[in-house]
């Protein structure tokens, strides 16, 4: 297999896919220039080293992609799909092989108002399709991750990411109707999954006509095929919107548990987001603030922050009734305005939807201090666990502190996001310096936490390459859940030549378990 | 190669150097389209959508390279080089940086050390090599910049012989070329009609320098831009006004930078007229004329002018703002250097823009840079538009009686 790290064979062997690929895609699209190379030797984080590929190519169309796949299979030469480029944990970078730059494939091919779907190529970003969408009176429901300025729907789904919408719409894969794929075969297979796999029907439904194979395709980070096309839920955009926070009187994780539980019971649909700032975050907030008020604010605890929507004023005021009878009442809570802490942030009464809160808010929290990143852990986890979860985050912190990059800033989650039913995201990380000498200090402190969090039974997303592997090297997956998934990716890419390092899955032969590694324990178990 | 080696060779990256690793690889400035926004900005950079679309096309390739010549994990090459100057520094990418990177200074510091390891583009090496020795980036005799002059049919007063309130400065763009030799004309014939007191410099007026600066000669500019200093102190002269995005960008931005006691002040026409047309209540014309208005990125994103000519046009035609305006205005593709290297792809990305004016339905797109007016005229030209592409001033000097 060529494109494994250290791999300085085969030159002649990459030199004649390059030329293959060139008559696939033409030479305007195809490169193996270093400078090309560089560019795309990093993603969003500080512990990876930089990793060049062999080859870079931006494929116009699926059969383009096909067509690498089978030149790819022809030399044995190792794939790695990359969308926006966005990733937070090393998904769409190789060290050798052919770098898929998915991002021309960016078209909206039909947006079917009717039936409430709509075909998009990959390679579109979630804020171009949310703009497209939200201006014709529809929605994804979903607006897509954090990075949704330049993350694509292709990597969203390869991530089974959340987002802005969330609490209401749930994860990329519960929008998603079916996709088209490339399986990384010898033979460049294009799929089309879902309803769509009857090829008289249209894409408007998930379920149906065959076991869900979609869900292969869902948060395997780029190594079961590739996709080229989604097919996407459409619901109507909801015209009434507004926002509201509130803080709790006290830092209490229990307190928020019950919150959230009572406002699911109780509330429904009306909620399309409910975002939890911890204590130490608004604080943070507060600290980082360019105008901040005159008089220092009173920050007694962990705030909310919940949009609403509905089709009519009246429903959304009554929403808000009952989300103000839930928090304000015997003074658990206080309404909260962001200005309190920040000058530039608008009253609630002026309050607007707006994209760039979705696809800005944690940009402050990617890197806080210029120069570091964040080494992302964000994970899921039952609300039931917030207060325990808190807890063993901190006790693995004070633990090995001393492991830590440099001066690193360590955030359990800098928001909790109710998801659908009861799981909530620890939108968390610790930063870094992306220099060589602090990278490996960042790379083993990150599986360390991650492996941490898995054996606290979070489950996390934006797998990518660092993640996915420390839930391997936890023990997460049974044997014969290992030896099943392996199984499957071995059906759709029998060469091993698609994102092979991630799950550690670098080839057929190796127990996964031999990855597994035993860590010092730093608390006592949940619950007690 | 060996870390400082490299940084040997980046002098002029080596200034920004506590910076360098501030890009966290996000890659908002790819795109970024949000209608939410004020105005909505759909799409950020136009290189990138008319070029093969690799990430060095847009800003976070660029930072990428740039870390890695500055780890001495890369060299520079020509190859690079030509990737690097197809950008028109329209700023869009800086205006979208969430962290505030100003990514143009770091392309521009990244072409000047190309350019010092001989690995800028001959077309740019020939049109800065113009600049030094005829003091326009045209290889003309710089005398032909009395020729607009001379066709006005009025007389002008002369910077360092007569004395006057103001000095317009033409640019070389709208001083030679007669294509666009309109623009200082009309600029003539206007604050001739509104009574201004202004002088010109005539064949006497030196290219600012904004080609030089904008490819990394940026010896050359500075060589431009003493000897700009120099003559425009020894004419008398306190306010500089232009009618050129470029030489608005310039000498209100990168003459501070290298020079010292630079205190003039230098206004845009379209600020200068706007200001005028206020204060002394002049009544305009309304010539019933559909118009669009494309933001010039030198004045635009570069220095914030969007307002004082959207306010003269509305008192004498209707405007149809087009998708991209303001901060999310497109960019023509003719700066940078694009124009004179990769003449295609500045063509290929005003095409874009004309459909975007196309798309409003007016007759008249109008705009406050020669260089723009140019780009977007060949557009239409090239497409067989209808399209009337006309300066300001054009339409204000109809306007006044």
């Amino acid at each position: 297999m060529l494109g494994k790290q250290g791999d300085n064979e085969g030159g002649s062997e990459i030199q004649k896919a390059l030329g293959e690929i060139e008559e696939v895609v033409g030479s305007d699209y195809v490169t193996d220039k270093d400078f090309m190379k560089a560019a795309y030797s990093r993603n969003v984080d500080p512990a990876f080293p930089d990793r060049w590929a062999d080859i870079i190519v931006r494929p116009g169309t699926t059969e383009e992609v096909s067509a690498i796949v089978k030149i790819a299979n022809k030399y044995k030469i190792v794939m790695v799909p990359r969308g926006g480029g966005a990733d937070l944990v090393g998904g769409s970078v190789t060290q050798g092989g052919i770098l898929l730059d998915l991002t021309r494939m960016n078209h909206i091919l039909e947006i079917n108002p009717d039936d409430f779907y709509c075909v998009v190529e990959c390679g579109i970003t979630w804020g171009a399709l949310v703009s497209e969408l939200h201006l014709k009176g529809l929605t994804t429901g979903l607006l897509g991750p954090g990075s949704g300025y330049s993350a694509t729907i292709g990597g969203g789904l390869s991530n089974s990411t959340a987002g802005y919408g969330s609490t209401k719409y749930g994860l990329a894969p519960d929008i998603c109707l079916g996709v088209e794929v490339v399986l990384p075969d010898p033979e460049g297979t294009v799929l089309r999954t879902g309803v769509a796999a009857n090829k008289y029907a249209k894409p408007f439904a998930r379920y149906g006509v065959a076991p869900d194979f979609t869900g292969l395709f869902m948060g395997d980070v780029g190594t079961m095929g590739i996709k080229t096309k989604a097919f996407l839920k459409l619901a109507p955009l909801p015209p009434f919107k507004a926002g509201r926070y509130y803080m709790l009187a006290k830092n209490d994780y229990g307190k928020v548990f019950e919150l959230l539980k009572e406002l699911r019971y109780k509330v429904g649909e009306g909620l399309s987001d409910v975002i939890v700032v911890p204590h130490p975050v608004i604080n943070l907030q507060a600290g980082m603030a360019k105008h901040k008020p005159e008089k220092k604010p009173r920050l007694t605890g962990s705030v909310f922050m919940i949009a609403f929507e509905a089709f009519d004023q009246r429903v959304l005021d009554i929403y808000i009734q009952q989300v103000d009878e839930i928090m304000l009442r015997d003074g658990v809570c206080r309404s909260f305005e962001l200005h309190e802490i920040d000058l530039d942030e608008p009253l609630t009464k002026d309050w607007q939807f707006n994209l760039e809160f979705a696809y800005h808010y944690f940009n402050r929290f990617i890197s806080v201090v210029p120069g570091t990143i964040s080494c992302t852990t964000c994970h899921k986890i039952p609300i039931s666990y917030i207060k325990d979860g808190e807890r063993m985050s901190h006790a693995f912190d004070a633990k090995f502190r001393a492991e830590f990059p440099d001066k690193s800033l360590s955030l359990f989650a800098t928001v909790i996001y109710l998801l659908p039913n009861g799981n909530a995201v620890f939108v968390g990380g610790f930063s870094g310096y992306n220099t060589e000498d602090q990278q490996p200090i960042a790379m083993q402190m990150w599986h360390k936490k991650v492996r941490a969090q898995v054996r606290y039974g979070g489950a996390h997303y934006w797998l990518g390459e660092s993640i996915s592997q420390a839930i391997v090297e936890a023990g997460a997956f049974t044997p014969d859940f290992a030896t099943f998934f392996k199984n499957m990716k071995k059906v759709v890419d029998p060469n091993c030549l698609l994102s092979p390092n991630k799950f550690h899955v670098h080839n057929y032969d190796e127990d996964m378990s031999r990855y597994e590694e035993e860590d010092e324990p730093y608390s006592q178990e949940p619950g007690t | 190669m060996a870390e400082t080696d490299t940084k040997e060779k980046l002098k002029h990256l080596g200034k920004l150097e506590k910076d360098i690793l501030q890009c966290i690889s996000c890659g908002d400035c790819r795109e970024a389209t949000d209608y939410t926004k004020n105005p909505p900005k759909w799409g950020v950079c136009v290189a990138r959508e008319n070029s093969p679309g690799f990430d060095p096309f847009y800003g976070r390739g660029k930072m990428q390279i740039i870390r890695s010549l500055w780890q001495g994990k890369l060299d520079l090459s020509k190859d690079m080089a030509n990737v690097i100057y197809q950008c028109p520094t329209c700023n869009a990418c800086a205006s979208t940086c969430y962290y505030g990177i100003d990514c143009v200074q770091y392309y521009e510091a990244l072409r000047a050390d190309l350019v010092d390891a001989g690995c800028g583009l001959d077309a740019h090496q020939a049109m800065n090599q113009a600049l030094h020795e005829k003091l326009n980036p045209y290889d003309q005799d710089n005398a032909r910049k009395m020729d607009w002059i001379e066709n006005l049919g009025f007389d002008v007063k002369r910077a360092g012989v007569d004395t006057a309130d103001v000095l317009y400065f033409a640019g070389c763009t709208a001083a030679l070329l007669p294509d666009v030799q309109a623009i200082a004309i009309k600029t003539a014939s206007v604050l001739r009609k509104l009574g201004v007191d202004y002088a010109v410099l005539g064949d006497r007026e030196i290219c600012c320098g904004s080609v030089a600066a904008r490819t990394g000669d940026r010896s050359t500019f500075r060589a431009i831009a003493e000897k700009n200093a120099a003559l425009l102190r020894e004419s008398g002269i306190k306010t500089i006004m232009t009618s050129c995005a470029g030489c608005y960008r310039t000498l209100k931005i990168d003459y501070p930078g290298v020079l010292d006691d630079w205190d003039f002040e230098i206004l845009h026409t379209a600020e200068f007229l706007d200001r005028f047309i206020e204060s002394n209540g002049i009544q305009l014309k309304n010539l019933g004329y559909h118009v669009t208005y494309h933001d010039p990125c030198h004045a635009g994103r570069h220095v914030g002018l969007y307002d004082p000519p959207r306010r003269i046009l509305s008192k004498i035609a209707s405007i149809s703002e087009m998708k991209t305006i303001k901060e999310s205005a497109k960019c023509c593709g003719a700066g940078g250097g694009v124009k004179k290297a990769f003449p295609k792809l500045a063509l290929d990305i005003a095409k874009s823009r004309l459909a975007e004016a196309e798309a409003t339905g007016a007759e008249y797109l109008v705009s406050i840079c020669p260089f723009c007016n140019r780009n977007l005229a060949d557009a239409a030209k090239e497409l067989g538009s209808s399209m009337k592409i006309k300066d300001l001033v054009e339409l204000v000097d109809e306007a006044i009686d």
